[in-house]
């Protein structure tokens, strides 16, 4: 027991009593003014201003059509490249490094690269696409409501590929060998291979990983700060930047943890869902 | 068709396959090789359109610039060292022993415990921020690194537990039985003999600590305010106060992620396999 003390200790005290008092502050209205924290009491008054804020609405459909967009496409393009490299042609180390790389970048550090990306002056989209014929002047990719959403959309599908498409060749590698032997056995061509053996045996793999990727969709942050502040007209204003904005800038700390507790929830479904496909069974599948 | 033929797939699809990894490559390393090359062009070349690549183009001046201009950059890098060595040290040290109960010694609800601390790994960070910024700024530990350091163990802790517990539940039993027959008692057996077989699985968690620690920039935005920020910080500060000089941008850009990608390209098997394998077993 004395092993595992110090950091279940340490949990609860970084963790459980912030969460914890995370609910507490969302009843009561609590305000910084020079240096000092004043609290009053409210009850669900943060809560009932939420249901009525038209940004709060517009930031809970922003992040909705964000995750949704964002776990469809990283599900799909990690699946094709975990296919791509489980491919005898692409078992090379070469594309393990390519997939690390996006991995590792700091996320701050991937927005200002794609900031001078999306340069609608001086960026190299503007100048790609330009000589390829596509365009025939400068866009300014992140000056409207509509694009500047699916841009961001498009940088962190880009920075959440290689890790989900790392889960998924894992799964794949999984898949016993004797299973596409007997299919082969049975006449089945590679395509019938891959929807009767490959998916069926990837079906956890791939729960899990879309469980996981809507998670960490909810709590993109860094990009929204680096590239758009929220902007144009709160059209890329996701949950977790408004409840920063809320809460850091506008110093209103009360309705800020109202907004970060409906994140919380979001969440811990999700997170329970996630145990709940993980949890060891007594009988594994049917092999 | 033999069976290893049918693996490969007939020429269509060898071309598709081809085809497809070539999309990856350009996918995966465009932006990358756009960040280095921009971070080593002069500005005029690179604000032409299209871009002039030719080779009296290509300066050090930019990485001399930033360097000899930033002292906050300087700072940074230190801040981030040691907010990321000391939290990375922290998970691993508390981290270790309770894997190893969790996975091998008689913990009352040792799964509960276990998934427990899994799920609060998915915790969004607004989740505590605010509770931890009130707490922090009444003890006045405001733009402390440590402070920093203790913050990231919320995130790097249980990802530490559960890489290694992971581990540790593969390890035979016999291992133990043997060194209790000898005579040792379980903090021996822990100290001496399961740590050093676990090299591996400790040097993957370490890796995976750093580089989150590193690359961390929600609770560094909040808690930090001069003294104490990390390269993220800087950098991203950089990009608002010199929207202009994008070769200088990018060098600090390079600066930045260069450590942590050396130390994943180096780690990248152990990364793979230690974090691949925890997050899908149960």
């Amino acid at each position: 027991m004395f092993f595992v003390a110090p950091a279940l200790i340490v949990l609860a005290a970084i963790l459980f009593y912030p969460i914890v008092d995370s609910v507490l502050l969302a009843l009561q209205r609590v305000q910084l003014a020079g240096g000092a924290v004043t609290q009053e009491w409210i009850g669900l008054g943060n809560f009932t201003r939420l249901f009525s804020d038209p940004v709060f609405w517009r930031a809970a459909l922003n992040t909705a059509y964000f995750s949704v967009m964002e776990v469809i496409l990283v599900t799909l393009i990690s699946l094709g490249v975990a296919l791509l490299l489980n491919h005898p042609f692409g078992r090379s180390g070469f594309f393990r490094i390519l997939l690390i790389i996006p991995w590792a970048i700091a996320p701050v550090a991937n927005a200002v690269l794609w900031k001078w990306i999306l340069n609608a002056n001086y960026g190299v989209l503007n100048a790609l696409l330009k000589s390829l014929g596509v365009i025939d002047y400068n866009q300014v990719w992140l000056g409207t409501p509509f694009s500047a959403l699916n841009f961001l959309l498009i940088v962190d599908v880009w920075k959440s590929v290689p890790f989900v498409a790392l889960l998924m060749l894992a799964g794949l590698q999984r898949v016993p060998q004797s299973l596409y032997r007997a299919a082969y056995m049975d006449g089945a061509g590679p395509w019938q291979s891959f929807l009767n053996v490959t998916l069926p045996t990837m079906r956890g793999v791939i729960a899990i990983a879309i469980v996981l990727q809507t998670i960490w969709s909810l709590r993109v942050f860094d990009l929204v700060f680096v590239l758009t502040r929220g902007g144009p007209a709160d059209a890329t204003a996701l949950l977790n930047f408004l409840a920063y904005r809320v809460t850091f800038n506008f110093l209103d700390l009360g309705y800020g943890s109202a907004i970060a507790n409906v994140i919380f929830a979001l969440t811990f479904v999700l997170a329970a869902l996630y145990v709940w496909l993980l949890w060891p069974r007594e009988i594994k599948g049917a092999r | 068709m033999t069976f290893a033929r049918l693996q490969q797939g007939g020429p269509l699809r060898q071309v598709m396959v081809i085809a497809g990894l070539i999309l990856f490559t350009c996918w995966s390393a465009g932006p990358v090789l756009w960040l280095i090359l921009s971070s080593v062009l002069e500005q005029k070349a690179l604000i032409a359109q299209p871009p002039d690549l030719s080779p009296r183009n290509f300066t050090l001046e930019n990485f001399s610039t930033v360097i000899g201009a930033a002292a906050s950059l300087g700072r940074g890098i230190v801040n981030s060292l040691i907010v990321a060595v000391f939290s990375t040290a922290l998970a691993l040290a508390l981290g270790a022993p309770a894997a190893y109960a969790l996975a091998r010694l008689p913990v009352p609800r040792a799964n509960n415990i276990s998934f427990l601390i899994l799920a609060t790994q998915m915790l969004p960070g607004i989740a505590i921020a605010i509770p931890l910024f009130i707490v922090i700024s009444r003890l006045g530990l405001i733009d402390n690194v440590l402070s920093l350091g203790v913050v990231y163990l919320s995130f790097n802790l249980p990802i530490v537990i559960w890489i290694l517990r992971g581990f540790f539940l593969g390890i035979p039993a016999g291992i133990e039985k043997a060194a209790a027959i000898d005579g040792a008692g379980i903090f021996a057996t822990f100290w001496h003999i399961i740590l050093p077989i676990s090299l591996p699985p400790l040097s993957a968690a370490a890796v995976f600590a750093f580089v989150e620690a590193w690359n961390e920039f929600f609770f560094a935005l909040i808690l930090t305010r001069q003294q104490a920020q990390t390269t993220p910080l800087v950098i991203a500060n950089f990009a608002g106060q010199y929207q202009t000089v994008f070769g200088q941008m990018m060098a600090a850009a390079v600066i930045s992620v260069a450590p942590v990608i050396l130390l994943a390209i180096l780690f990248r098997n152990q990364i793979i396999r230690g974090f691949a394998d925890g997050m899908m077993k149960g």
